[in-house]
């Protein structure tokens, strides 16, 4: 008698797998593909999925891309950067700012017309009021400085149209900062309110110039933008004038990757933010479009942090570098939009200079150099110095694709030449609380996405990020030729020179085994194919004022 | 999987049941499968080796191959047998389901117990101090242990064992007040009986089946939870390869790799059920 | 009305006692709110501005004097705002609270009513007799511990899977108000109704090998009466308390549910929060849980004695004579 209920418990379980099957094959229902390209269409909504909801839409807080995303198309820009050449054009500015010989003043003039979407208009007054904020930042109100703006001082109102910037030292990077979603214009008003009045439930009362407002918020879920019909001033190099296409968009949050991929596939939704690599070939069926953009900054890599005992060594960094198969590690988990890295930046970053001579995959010599660096293999297999065993603690780079992965299969690398490799577990809070903290994480896992020669100095330099912890908690600095190199990029007034400048620190992080660039990481979008004039701004957030829907 | 490779041996083991005395009705053939099933999942528990040649850890083909004669469980992400981490898992999904319905069961059991066969005030204190390890809500509960205690294994099962105190003190509590006023307990009372001799005679063996059928479902549920644990990202750190874990990590493969998923999940029903079918028959053992 | 009274304390005490055990428990947290918001290297602040902002948040303080002013501000009825996002905590709750409430309600009365059936068919002695109908009875006595052998989150992502992206039958995202409901419900009540249903089996189980019940079946009292007046009742005791214990569960519990299908709810806040170490809105949701909890177990106390004659110890008639008696 039980032999039956067992036989059709196994029927049951045995249904499932086929079912599954059936479900991984069953794709590409989605095939009406007679949406080809055509004359753009006005109207239509879209709905968009974030793999997270968004925090704040303060704009210097604007890095987490759920809050770009938004900040994006709700704001203007003094420039604007193309992000197929990167160069700076006109946009709320009408023209690149007048600077002087050392860079540290800069003249905009204002276009005129342009309005808030409570009639306001941008005048000079409003912007200095909007960089007096962004530059300095207002504790008091826990509004924090724009990373991008170094060493501002103040700004003055020349007349209507026309706005000066001082800075109390050289500043090359500030026309690219403005140009950047950290500096989104607000109304004056909207200056006004305090840090918790620009998170969610607030949304719509957030006044800006772009070509969407906020229509409608649900904390937590959804946010709908909808299109400013008197928008008339986007930038000259984009597709067209006037409104934006499309009359709404629905920003959805998704956070299971396998819901988020499956809506956009079944046609339930538009688009979607953040398509892992083993999801991409779903977008391969037909009506499915892969949109992957690169971020143009540092690249996802791991940086040895050397003021730590176990890798004061550069013999012990080089053979990390030579002990981890990156391409291994690229094949295994990610896909052609991947790039291995060849240098601390991305190919089309600005200031990138190749280094991959230096990033050699050689498991036999990164043997002989832990041998000459004195690390001797125990009983267990793994090396040890004078007692101290090589254990290296790597942290989880939450917001960058698979690096749990990234980790594991570096651990299983590693491993065989005796390092022990152990990861960080925790959320947010606790990676940030340890990557902070001397001793706690020996190689840091991360990346930043900025197109501007600052930002190498932004992910490395001892004030910024200080991803190789070179500046300790108690003040001192391990290398101080390291942050002068990075000080010299962010402070030579000509562009040359800037290059140069960054060119250097390259060369000084390759040549002193203090980083491994993994991979150039991009920002996958999938879409379905009647989603039209999808582009992303310089570092790959979503720019829907192109976009329209066909049919 | 265990399933399917028991389903031979299990059946002419229950053919020869019948016959022997009624009193072994209890090793009917679902009885003996679950047996084996649990048996195996011991023996991967134990002896890892003897079942897999593979390393858990270590990549040994192409990521993302579906089950073949080489890979019966398939690759994961990373190119590691599935197969071979499930039965490397064994143990520390066993070991975290012990612990964590033993934290649950031993501390909330005593608590249960002791209010309500005490009563009276020690009862009050003891079961607010239960009402607030309910309130607070055992996600916050489990998520802050976890972050606390460190993240691995061990810590999850305590986490998890720790929200089911509450329900276990709660349940046996209730029970052993409905069997404490039932009219044998009180005829025992009368006739001069002491409270301990009592409540080990009488109340304990007559609360006891609920429970232990919670405990039953408890351990299944354990294992989940420390699964829903890795899915929320508070899970055990890798290589570890704990069956929740298994579960969480393969879910964004539903659509493209069903075997990461289905296949450790198949495991850890199998090994559910045939808990839940031995303490169902335990039970009906001791009440015959 | 003493009953009451000592009742309200007692819940007042619970209210207390966990809202001090929850702000002992996240203290101990490593991290706190202000560094996991602004302590983000996406924020690229310095180690100096930060502690400017740690001071203006007054993060830099003893936790005694925050803990009083967060106790102070809570009894003056204000929840203070999310550092994690700056969003009032109220309307976050207000938010996430009926949402919630609404899954957890539906999820709980479709567990229950799954529970049931399958209970009573499983039990049902009619299905002693005939072969297939024992197979059957036996796949349903099967059935609740299957039920919780599936992660909610793989019973969630299969259901989307299978009916929604492949048979296209309900939309998930972006979906009517009853639709967007249907799989989550779904989802939440499958592995509720299990432990119900374990535990009505059992119950019922015992009561049908009780005396009373051959002796009542012997009088000619029919299955359905049986198990309607006297079985169930017995039964339905301790499937109440576990309801009780559930319904707690499920409000904070549905986090995963609401993860999966991208729903706002006091779960997945939860689980955002303490991401965040985002105190004011932990124990925004402790306070609250803490009062859903303690009015439904209220109501679960005030029906035991209604529902379980045993407890009425005046009534001096044990509960299986007066069943034999009354079944005359």
């Amino acid at each position: 008698m039980p032999s039956v209920s067992r036989r059709s418990a196994l029927a049951l379980g045995l249904g499932l797998p086929a079912l599954m099957t059936l479900a991984s094959c069953g794709n590409g229902s989605s095939g009406s593909d007679g949406a080809a390209a055509g004359e753009p269409q006005q109207g239509g909504t879209l709905t968009y999925l974030e793999p997270q909801t968004w925090t704040t839409l303060y704009p210097p807080a604007g890095g987490f891309y759920p809050n770009g995303g938004l900040i994006n198309n709700l704001t203007d820009r003094l420039l604007y950067q193309n992000p197929e050449t990167l160069a700076l054009e006109p946009w709320i500015a009408t023209a690149l700012p007048e600077v002087n010989e050392d860079a540290t003043e800069y003249t905009f003039t204002l276009r005129e017309g342009a309005s808030y979407s409570d009639g306001t208009l941008i005048d000079a007054e409003n912007v200095v009021k909007n960089f007096d904020l962004y530059g300095i930042g207002d504790p008091e109100r826990a509004l924090t400085v724009s990373e991008a703006i170094n060493n501002y001082d103040h700004g003055e109102v020349v007349d209507a149209t026309t706005v000066k910037f001082f800075f109390s030292a050289p500043s090359p990077g500030f026309p690219q900062a403005v140009s950047t979603i950290n500096s989104g214009l607000l109304s004056s008003a909207t200056l006004d309110r305090s840090g918790e009045q620009f998170g969610p439930g607030n949304a719509a009362d957030l006044i800006a110039s772009g070509p969407f407002v906020v229509s409608a918020e649900e904390i937590g879920t959804q946010i709908t933008l909808a299109v400013r019909e008197d928008y008339d001033w986007a930038p000259a190099s984009l597709g067209h004038e006037g409104r934006a296409y499309l009359d709404e968009i629905v920003y959805l949050v998704a956070s299971e990757s396998s819901v988020r991929v499956g809506t956009v596939t079944s046609n339930q939704a538009h688009i979607a933010r953040q398509i892992d690599a083993p999801d991409e070939a779903q977008f391969e069926a037909d009506g499915l479009v892969l949109y992957a953009a690169p971020t143009n900054g540092v690249n996802n890599s791991l940086s040895f942090r050397f003021r730590d005992p176990a890798l004061e060594d550069i013999a012990t960094r080089q053979a990390l570098i030579a002990a981890i198969d990156r391409q291994a590690i690229v094949d295994t988990l990610f896909t052609a939009n991947y790039p291995l890295a060849t240098g601390a930046l991305g190919a089309k970053a600005l200031g990138y200079v190749d280094t991959s001579e230096h990033y050699a995959h050689d498991p036999a010599l990164a043997a002989t150099l832990l041998d000459e660096a004195g690390w001797v293999a125990g009983a267990d297999g793994t090396r040890a110095k004078d007692g101290a065993p090589l254990t290296l603690t790597f942290n989880e780079a939450l917001p960058q694709p698979r690096s749990r992965e990234v980790v594991t299969l570096i651990q299983e690398q590693l491993a065989e030449l005796g390092i022990d490799v152990q990861l960080l577990p925790g959320d947010q809070a606790t990676q940030d609380a340890a990557r902070a903290e001397p001793g706690k994480v020996q190689v840091y896992h991360s990346m930043v996405a900025r197109s501007d020669y600052d930002v190498i100095k932004s992910q490395f330099s001892s004030d910024n990020r200080n991803a190789l912890l070179n500046g300790h908690p108690d003040g001192t600095v391990g290398d101080e030729e390291l942050d002068a190199l990075f000080a010299q990029i962010a402070s030579t007034p000509d562009e040359e020179g800037r290059a140069e400048a960054s060119a250097a620190a390259q060369a000084h992080l390759a040549e002193q085994a203090l980083i491994l660039p993994l991979f150039e990481e991009p920002q996958v979008y999938g879409h379905v194919d009647a989603v039209q004039g999808f582009s992303t701004e310089s570092v790959a957030r979503p720019s829907f004022y192109d976009t329209w829907l066909a049919g | 999987m265990s399933a399917q490779t028991l389903t031979p041996s299990g059946a002419p083991a229950g053919s020869g049941a019948p016959a022997r005395a009624p009193r072994l009705s209890a090793l009917r053939p679902g009885v003996v499968l679950s047996a084996l099933v649990l048996l195996t999942a011991l023996a991967w528990a134990l002896l890892p080796g003897v079942f897999t040649a593979q390393s858990p850890t270590a990549s040994v083909g192409a990521s993302l191959q579906a089950p073949s004669a080489e890979f019966w469980f398939g690759t994961d992400a990373t190119g590691r047998d599935v197969f071979a981490r499930v039965v490397h898992g064994a143990s520390h999904s066993i070991t975290a389901a012990v612990v964590a319905v033993a934290v649950g069961l031993v501390v909330g059991t005593t608590l249960g117990v002791i209010a309500g066969s005490v009563g009276g005030f020690v009862e009050e204190a003891l079961m607010r101090l239960v009402d607030m390890l309910l309130a607070i809500p055992g996600l916050l509960l489990s998520l802050s242990v976890v972050i606390l205690l460190g993240f691995g294994t061990t810590n999850a099962a305590i986490a998890v064992g720790i929200t089911s105190i509450a329900t276990f003190a709660r349940l046996s509590r209730s029970r052993v007040i409905s069997v404490r006023r039932s009219e044998y307990v009180e005829a025992a009372f009368g006739s001069g009986g002491t409270l301990p001799a009592i409540l080990w005679r009488h109340i304990l063996p007559n609360s006891a089946a609920p429970v232990i059928a919670l405990a039953a479902l408890q351990l299944g549920s354990a294992i989940l939870q420390i699964s829903t644990l890795g899915f929320l990202g508070y899970g055990a750190p890798p290589p570890t390869p704990e069956w929740g874990l298994l579960i969480a990590e393969g879910r964004d493969y539903v659509a493209t790799a069903w075997w990461l998923t289905l296949l450790p999940g198949l495991v850890v029903a199998a090994v559910v059920l045939a808990t839940n079918r031995l303490s169902s028959a335990i039970g009906q053992g001791e009440s015959a | 009305m003493a009953y009451v009274r000592r009742r309200i304390g007692g819940a007042l005490l619970v209210l207390v006692l966990a809202f001090i055990a929850a702000y002992i428990l996240l203290a101990a947290l490593p991290g706190d709110a202000v560094l996991a918001r602004y302590g983000n290297p996406d924020l690229g602040l310095t180690a100096a501005q930060l502690a400017e902002i740690r001071a203006a948040y007054g993060a830099d303080r003893p936790q005694l004097v925050q803990f009083f002013e967060t106790a102070g501000s809570f009894l003056r009825g204000d929840l203070g705002y999310s550092i994690q996002s700056g969003a009032a905590v109220s309307a976050l709750l207000a938010e996430a609270l009926p949402s919630t409430l609404t899954l957890a309600a539906l999820g709980l009365v479709s567990a229950v009513a799954l529970a049931v059936a399958i209970a009573i068919t499983a039990t049902h002695p009619g299905l002693r007799g005939h072969r297939a109908a024992r197979a059957l009875r036996n796949l349903l006595r099967g059935l609740p511990p299957l039920m919780v052998s599936l992660p909610v989150f793989w019973i969630g992502i299969v259901l989307i899977q299978v009916f929604s992206f492949q048979l296209g039958l309900v939309p998930v995202l972006n979906a009517g108000p009853i639709e967007s409901l249907i799989l989550p419900v779904a989802t939440l009540a499958i592995p509720i109704a299990a432990p119900l249903a374990q535990v009505l089996i059992r119950s019922i189980d015992e009561v049908l090998a009780q005396p009373f019940v051959s002796v009542a079946r012997a009088r000619g009292a029919t299955n359905t009466w049986l198990l309607s007046r006297t079985v169930a009742r017995n039964a339905v005791l301790p499937a109440l308390t576990m309801a009780g214990l559930l319904f707690g569960e499920l409000v904070g519990g549905a986090v995963v549910t609401e993860a999966v299908f991208g729903r706002m709810g006091v779960g997945q806040l939860t689980a955002q929060a303490v991401a965040a170490r985002d105190t004011p809105v932990l124990l925004a949701v402790v306070v609250i849980s803490t009062v859903v909890f303690v009015l439904i177990n209220l109501v679960v106390d005030l029906l035991y004695p209604v529902l379980d004659a045993r407890l009425r110890r005046s009534d001096a008639a044990a509960p299986t004579r007066r069943a034999a008696v009354a079944v005359r």
